[in-house]
């Protein structure tokens, strides 16, 4: 039996922050939760209606065009933003010249405001003479077609969140110790085997990191899109976050389907964050 | 002594180059845009340059209201929060660490779910929580909330995950108290993993705009964000305030990156989360 | 980690305990003799506000503080500070859907103003058992507006009294081809708008007896606005670039890329300002009917006001036949009081392009108040938008775009 201070402590430590995790984070979720139960037109005034919600929710076509999407969006922003802040933690990591300019540059777009993120884009890529179609003398429908736009949508969220996640994979990186490397080169491991046998291993655990956060990051991309597409052309772009926040704020107002879909948004993400926990267990990485 | 590059080191540089060209450039081309009005920022095909370097966008958008209180604000706010952040993420990511208790894994599971759950969406029960609780238009009710962090507890606890327990043994046998062995040992060993959560709040908090419009009801409550989104009307949304207003905005936090940028690259270097 | 039943027990009773709702009794604290008026500009409107609120201070000893705030966060926050009883005393308002149960009866405290305002809102103004919920603080009116430099390159005077829409089309394809315009017309991506255009041919989304809308007349106007688009005369990219999110056409118009943009008179002010070629107002074009489009703002008091005799007093001031005046003019606004429509503003900048907007308010159809002053409206109003964008791009027949319309406008009115 540990001494009581020893089994105290951790409750005591761990106490303030839960205690506004609970407050102002977990109690309006619960909230939330039993919303969904709800008809409700204001957010205040209620109509119990059982799992109706859910049955709209499952029977409206377009939550099913915005849940494919979602999927499509997220699967993209994750690889990319995993791959690509790996590729550049590699290279930000070389003895390069100027390197601290070079770790600014990418992590600029994270100071950026979303909407002005998403304006800035929506603007670069407009057809008509937009600065990216006029640059390239071309006629590009970058925002007018469907599937165009959505891997403009992810290119964007790429572009916003990867200095972010480069960060801290550049701290995996710098934490493999030195001396793997030294023991791979005496057995006359080759550049590509050091990287494939030394580095991609041991930075496991940091892909995990990233991994997971980029995966919640992706499933709750709403503000960039929102001034980049508004979810279109023809609702090719809109994801689930904006589904729910449209039918909570914009007229007309449903309420309790909105709270319907976020729960079924938390649960995705719970469920596959989990899923993420024990693939890495399961291979010893946490 | 000169070596003639490699291709590798030929290709890096292109590669970094061309990279900094995509991020770099939208963000140069939004600081000079700041500088066109109306009729040319809808100019097609847009000019790099504006015509002039007219301040107007940025005087006009500023003289609507008093600048200094809304900056005394937000500085307030996210140094307050920022402070808050790192004492309660950092005890709440040790107990996640370094104990064995009942109820850890769960408590860990709750953090990793507080991250998934989007503000939007839990918006009107958290405004009456917060009006339950007297915290509407007040600053305490702007700081306090958003200061735990699910993201903060969650780096910080894997950080600590690297820290040998025999360390904190040691301690324990040398009679050190668990607050003392937490503030005295723990916390100097993590201040890399530290400084990277206070670089994270401080971009958080100084950019927060719902929450703060949210509780901040009073204008002299308003936090840089909140006020300069006062300009977006029902018809007319005025991009060429939005872009001034987000180079003012974003100004004072390129400079504690600037100035902290070795300090946050240093501290992911020894964070190494395994 | 383990779940045992102990855990699922105390959810369920968490849950239980969380079931939804709150207290309505419940009244926000503001200060004796304070108010708090929450807020959104247009621009031009905020000084006037401003310093109305000034004289209303003088005049009655009380203070007001004013809370300005986005249009795109309004719906939010006004749903969160009811809910969560800390509604703002007095509120600024594009629709009064969602409210009414919070509204203060006006007249129960004291101001039966009802009907100093114009007769078409005062249906939608009204409670239940002659209560009135609000007033309408402005009136706007659509309309196109023309760039008088294109036009002169061209030859063409934009005309004093209305054109047909085939004039109005012929015509501004000549000014395009005279000026090399990328565009002949642009006009704002709005429900709201396009019901004018509706209106114009002949039918509404709603009228006094529920949902309107003339399936043959409905077709034949989103047919004639598709076409508009498919011939290149509009531009086919705005309606497809930011999904259903409102869009404004003055930025086509102010780039000098086409010669005429049909919004509204509340971008009077803005044009002033940044327009850099001459420009006017111009009649609304007619095809079975004349005239525009007519939408507007409401001021209300709400129930959890701490002093309602003073918030519903507010709002008299704030719309007294002075305050409205001074407002309308500095704001470049058109009036709602019924002794204004009459006497007429004189304003200071722009008379003749704002005269030229009344003038439309008086042409245009009542029907058309009734359609904008339904309850259904405004959620339909999207709807609109979103099927108009699939017919633009070729996806949808016109005629299945208004069985659409007609079937949202119906749930949105049940």
């Amino acid at each position: 039996m540990k001494p009581w201070n020893q089994r105290l402590a951790p409750y005591l430590f761990i106490a303030p922050n839960m205690l506004i995790f609970g407050v102002f984070i977990i109690y309006p979720a619960i909230n939330g939760f039993v919303v969904s139960g709800y008809d409700s037109n204001n957010g205040r005034t209620f109509r119990p209606v059982g799992v109706d919600n859910y049955g709209n929710l499952f029977g409206d076509a377009e939550f099913w065009t915005a849940a494919r999407a979602s999927v499509i969006f997220v699967l993209a922003f994750v690889v990319l933003c995993t791959a690509g802040a790996a590729g550049l933690a590699l290279l930000l990591t070389q003895p390069i010249r100027a390197r601290g300019f070079f770790r600014a540059v990418f992590f600029l777009p994270v100071l950026l405001s979303p909407v002005v993120v998403g304006l800035l884009w929506g603007w670069i890529l407009e057809r008509r003479a937009g600065a990216l179609n006029s640059m390239l003398g071309a006629d590009i429908p970058w925002l007018i077609d469907g599937r165009l736009a959505l891997a403009v949508t992810v290119f964007v969220g790429v572009w916003t969140h990867v200095g972010f996640y480069t960060l801290i994979m550049m701290a995996g990186l710098q934490g493999i110790d030195g001396s793997y490397y030294e023991a791979a080169r005496l057995d006359g491991a080759s550049a590509w085997q050091r990287f494939r046998f030394v580095t991609l291993p041991l930075l496991r655990p940091t892909t995990l990191v990233v991994v997971i956060l980029s995966l919640i990051a992706g499933f709750q991309a709403f503000d960039f899109i929102y001034t980049l597409t508004g979810g279109g052309p023809l609702g090719a772009t809109t994801l689930m976050v904006q589904y729910v926040y449209e039918h909570a704020f914009r007229s007309p107002i449903r309420y309790g389907l909105a709270a319907a879909g976020s729960v079924v948004l938390f649960v995705t993400i719970f469920a596959l964050t989990m899923l993420n926990f024990l693939y890495a267990r399961r291979r010893e990485a946490v | 002594m000169r070596r003639p590059p490699t291709t590798g080191r030929v290709l890096t540089y292109a590669g970094l180059i061309a990279l900094t060209l995509l991020f770099l450039a939208p963000v140069v081309w939004t600081a000079l845009s700041s500088f066109k009005d109306r009729t040319e920022l809808a100019a097609r095909p847009p000019a790099l340059l504006p015509q002039t370097f007219a301040l107007d966008n940025y005087t006009e958008a500023l003289s609507r209201f008093d600048f200094t209180i809304y900056l005394r604000n937000s500085l307030v706010v996210t140094v307050s929060a920022t402070v808050l952040t790192l004492a309660i993420n950092s005890m709440a990511a040790y107990a996640l660490a370094k104990y064995n208790f009942r109820g850890r894994d769960l408590l860990f599971l709750v953090t990793l779910g507080t991250i998934m759950i989007p503000l939007q969406i839990i918006l009107i029960p958290l405004q009456q929580v917060a009006s339950q609780l007297g915290m509407t238009n007040s600053l305490l009710g702007m700081i306090i909330p958003p200061a735990a962090t699910p993201t903060g507890v969650f780096l910080l606890r894997q950080y600590m995950l690297t820290i040998p327990d025999e360390l904190v043994e040691a301690a324990r046998m040398d009679g050190a108290g668990e607050f003392r062995i937490f503030l005295r040992l723990i916390l100097p060993l993590c201040r890399p993993a530290l400084a990277v959560v206070t670089i994270f709040s401080v971009i958080w908090r100084w950019n927060d705009f719902l929450w703060p419009l949210v509780i901040a009801q009073s204008q002299d409550l308003y936090t840089l964000p909140v006020a300069l989104a006062q300009f977006n009307s029902e018809e007319v949304v005025p991009f060429n305030y939005i872009l001034a207003m987000s180079v003012v905005s974003m100004l004072p936090v390129i400079i504690v990156f600037l100035l902290t940028q070795r300090h946050i690259v240093k501290g992911i270097a020894q964070t190494g989360f395994k | 980690m383990r779940f045992n039943r102990k855990m699922i027990v105390g959810a369920a009773l968490l849950l239980a305990a969380c079931a939804p709702g709150t207290n309505d009794s419940g009244t926000n604290s503001s200060a004796q003799n304070h108010l708090t008026y929450l807020y959104f500009t247009d621009g031009p409107d905020e000084q006037v506000t401003r310093a109305l609120i000034k004289d209303f201070e003088q005049e009655t000893g009380a203070t007001v503080e004013l809370q300005i705030i986005p249009f795109s966060e309004l719906s939010q926050q006004l749903q969160g500070r009811i809910a969560s009883n800390n509604a703002p005393d007095v509120f600024r308002t594009d629709t009064l859907t969602g409210y009414r149960d919070a509204l203060l009866d006006l007249k129960a405290n004291g101001q039966d103003i009802g009907a100093q305002f114009m007769d078409e809102a005062r249906d939608y103004i009204s409670g239940p058992g002659g209560s009135l919920l609000a007033v309408p603080s402005d009136l706007t009116m659509n309309g196109p507006f023309v760039n008088l430099d294109m036009f002169a390159k061209a030859g063409v005077t934009p005309p004093s009294q209305p054109w047909t829409w085939d004039e109005l089309i012929a015509n501004a394809r000549k000014v395009q081809q005279a000026n090399g315009t990328a565009f002949a017309l642009a006009y704002d991506k709005s429900g709201h708008r396009f019901s004018g255009m509706l209106n114009q041919f002949g039918t509404n989304l709603f009228g006094a007896n529920g949902v309107e809308l003339d399936a043959a007349k409905a077709s034949a106007a989103i047919r004639q606005f598709a076409e508009l688009h498919q011939q290149g005369l509009m531009s086919k990219d705005f309606w497809l670039e930011s999904g259903t999110k409102y869009k404004g056409a003055i930025d086509i118009f102010l780039a000098g890329d086409a010669p005429v943009c049909v919004s509204g008179n509340w971008q009077v002010s803005q044009f002033t300002k940044v327009a850099k070629f001459r420009w006017a107002a111009m009649p609304n074009p007619c095809a079975e009917r004349c005239g525009g489009y007519p939408g507007g703002k409401f001021m209300a008091a709400t129930k959890q006001s701490a002093n309602p005799q003073l918030a519903a007093k507010f709002v008299a001031f704030m719309n007294s036949r002075a305050a409205q005046e001074k407002y309308a003019k500095e704001a470049q606004f058109l009036p709602t009081r019924k002794d204004l429509i009459a006497s007429g503003v004189q304003y200071p900048n722009r008379a003749e392009d704002m005269a030229t907007f009344l003038a439309d308010v008086k042409r245009t159809d009542k029907a058309g108040f009734a359609s904008t002053y339904s309850p259904g409206f405004s959620p339909t109003a999207t709807t609109v938008v979103k099927e108009l964008a699939a017919v633009i791009a070729g996806q949808e027949s016109p005629d299945q775009a208004v069985t659409n319309i007609r079937a949202a406008a119906e749930k949105n009115l049940r």
